[in-house]
């Protein structure tokens, strides 16, 4: 019983290593108690709490959960993307793309925490972050199965060789897209947490409008003249929809930055914007790409069927009387699109939402009312946050 | 007016043991004895108290001779008038037995901040 209890005050005063300093007295305040319990059962119970303390402070379960869904998306998606011959190209580029991307995303938040801190203590932001890890695996999955079509030679005509260039650029956005998931869900975010929620909610509007309108990343062409007609207007509609959601999303996340975030950032319209709408930018880039790349890839390979599929929904043919892979191929290269998708988007999102948060802050030198009903500016967690590392 | 927080009855019995004697220091061991909570229910309600500014805590200045030093805890008096009002609205915490002894203290750091 002795050695046991011996045990497990080691392993308390083990586990008080791995809390945040402001905890960690805590776990060695219970552990310094034990000296008084009455040995035997009693002292194993206090201990037994101090340990179940400890791993609750130390988000032990969390931090076990995260790291066993990571390995099981990394290994599913290593699964999916490693298969084939080693002589095909696309083998390759699946094999590197993987190695990368689980490097990637294991190692940056190493990187990210220095600079942005640890993920922050919202379900919120917890969800987000893992949504976004989500989806750039889902991304990589879904480009390996198109890749493997737009690497077949027989199929391929021009396509020679791996685009490596391409590849590295590809990669290259997956880091920034994951550095981005990391710092807007870290505790010191770039901006005000409002800002980011307000600009991702519009992009994962804008991004599924955007799909449903064209899933496989152009235009449908309808039979009739009613449903072509319709269609089109429904593409303009949604284009007039798409910049004016973007303007109004820099609008609003000034005004809700500055309810919440204080007058620090009232103060700065045009970055609560411009974070706003790269925010919304990449969130739209990122859902479309996974969401038409995956329709590309999960499609039937079957160019007969499809055919008659379309027939029957009423839209015309949207490939010749080529062969199944010509189909096939026509897609997967079209996927490769979606790069400039990736870049564009938050690029464009940025500027536009910027002008938009510029327009809702007034003239300058006039201080804006925050919460809008005449109370004072509180302090957000932001402003605490600041503060509390000035005092 | 004493802002009055919805608090637990585990909660309640820890503040009315705060509040039995509220300049005294105590440590968790006598809490727990005091509320018959365990360890692992005690200190989580202790920490939040501590977060919420209702309640200070800090070590024993002194090394005591055979047993490490103890981390002691009494309420803010802010704390105080919210546990008062507290336990005035729910009048049935567990039983308080009244605590053994003083310990010695000084004050080497304060929780609290939110």
């Amino acid at each position: 019983m002795s050695a046991l209890t011996r045990a497990m005050g080691a392993l308390l005063r083990r586990l008080a290593v791995l809390l945040p300093a402001h905890r960690r007295e805590w776990a060695e305040a219970l552990a310094a108690e034990a000296a008084e319990v009455p040995p035997g059962a009693q002292r194993l119970a206090w201990l037994a709490g101090g340990l179940r303390l400890a791993a609750g402070q130390a988000r032990l379960g969390r931090r076990v959960g995260w790291s066993l869904a990571f390995g099981a998306a990394a290994m599913g998606t290593a699964w999916s993307g490693w298969g084939g011959a080693p002589a095909d190209p696309a083998v390759l580029v699946n094999r590197v793309d993987v190695i990368v991307i689980v490097v990637i995303l294991a190692g940056l938040p190493l990187a990210v925490r220095r600079l942005f801190g640890p993920v922050r203590d919202s379900a919120p932001a917890r969800i987000g972050r893992a949504v976004g890890y989500a989806a750039i695996f889902a991304l990589v999955l879904v480009k390996a199965v198109v890749q493997r079509f737009a690497y077949v030679p027989p199929n391929t005509g021009a396509v020679t060789g791996v685009a490596w260039t391409g590849e590295i650029l590809f990669l290259a956005a997956m880091a920034a897209y994951a550095s981005g998931i990391l710092a807007v869900t870290a505790r010191r975010p770039p901006a005000a947490p409002a800002t980011l929620s307000v600009g991702t909610a519009a992009g994962a509007a804008i991004g599924l409008v955007i799909y449903v309108l064209g899933p496989l990343g152009y235009p449908l062409r309808f039979a009739g003249a009613w449903p072509a007609g319709l269609y089109d207007a429904a593409l303009a509609l949604a284009v007039v929809a798409g910049l004016a959601v973007t303007v109004a999303t820099g609008r609003t996340a000034v005004r809700r930055a500055a309810r919440q975030a204080g007058p620090l950032a009232a103060a700065d319209p045009a970055r609560q914007g411009a974070m706003a709408g790269l925010c919304a930018g990449a969130t739209a880039a990122l859902l479309i790409s996974v969401l038409s790349t995956g329709t590309i890839a999960l499609l039937p390979h079957e160019a007969g069927l499809l055919q008659w599929a379309m027939a029957h929904l009423g839209a015309t043919s949207i490939f010749g009387r080529g062969t199944q892979h010509a189909y096939e191929v026509n897609n997967s290269v079209y996927a490769a699109g979606y790069f400039l998708v990736l870049v564009l988007f938050p690029v464009l999102g940025s500027g536009i939402a910027a002008w938009g948060g510029f327009g809702a802050a007034g003239p300058p030198g006039r201080p804006r009312q925050g919460p809008g009903r005449g109370c004072p500016l509180a302090p957000g967690p932001a402003q605490l946050d600041a503060d509390h590392r000035a005092a | 007016v004493a802002h009055c927080p919805r608090f637990s009855a585990q909660t309640l019995s820890v503040l009315a043991a705060l509040c039995a004697d509220p300049s005294l220091w105590r440590h968790g061991y006598s809490i727990a004895r005091d509320t018959g909570l365990k360890s692992g229910t005690l200190y989580p309600i202790l920490i939040r108290l501590a977060d919420r500014d209702l309640m200070e805590a800090s070590w024993e200045d002194e090394q005591p001779a055979g047993r490490p030093r103890r981390h002691l805890y009494r309420l803010t008096p802010g704390g105080l008038a919210t546990a008062r009002a507290a336990l005035a609205q729910n009048p049935a915490p567990a039983p308080v037995r009244p605590p053994a002894g003083r310990p010695a203290r000084r004050r080497i750091a304060v929780r609290g901040a939110l």
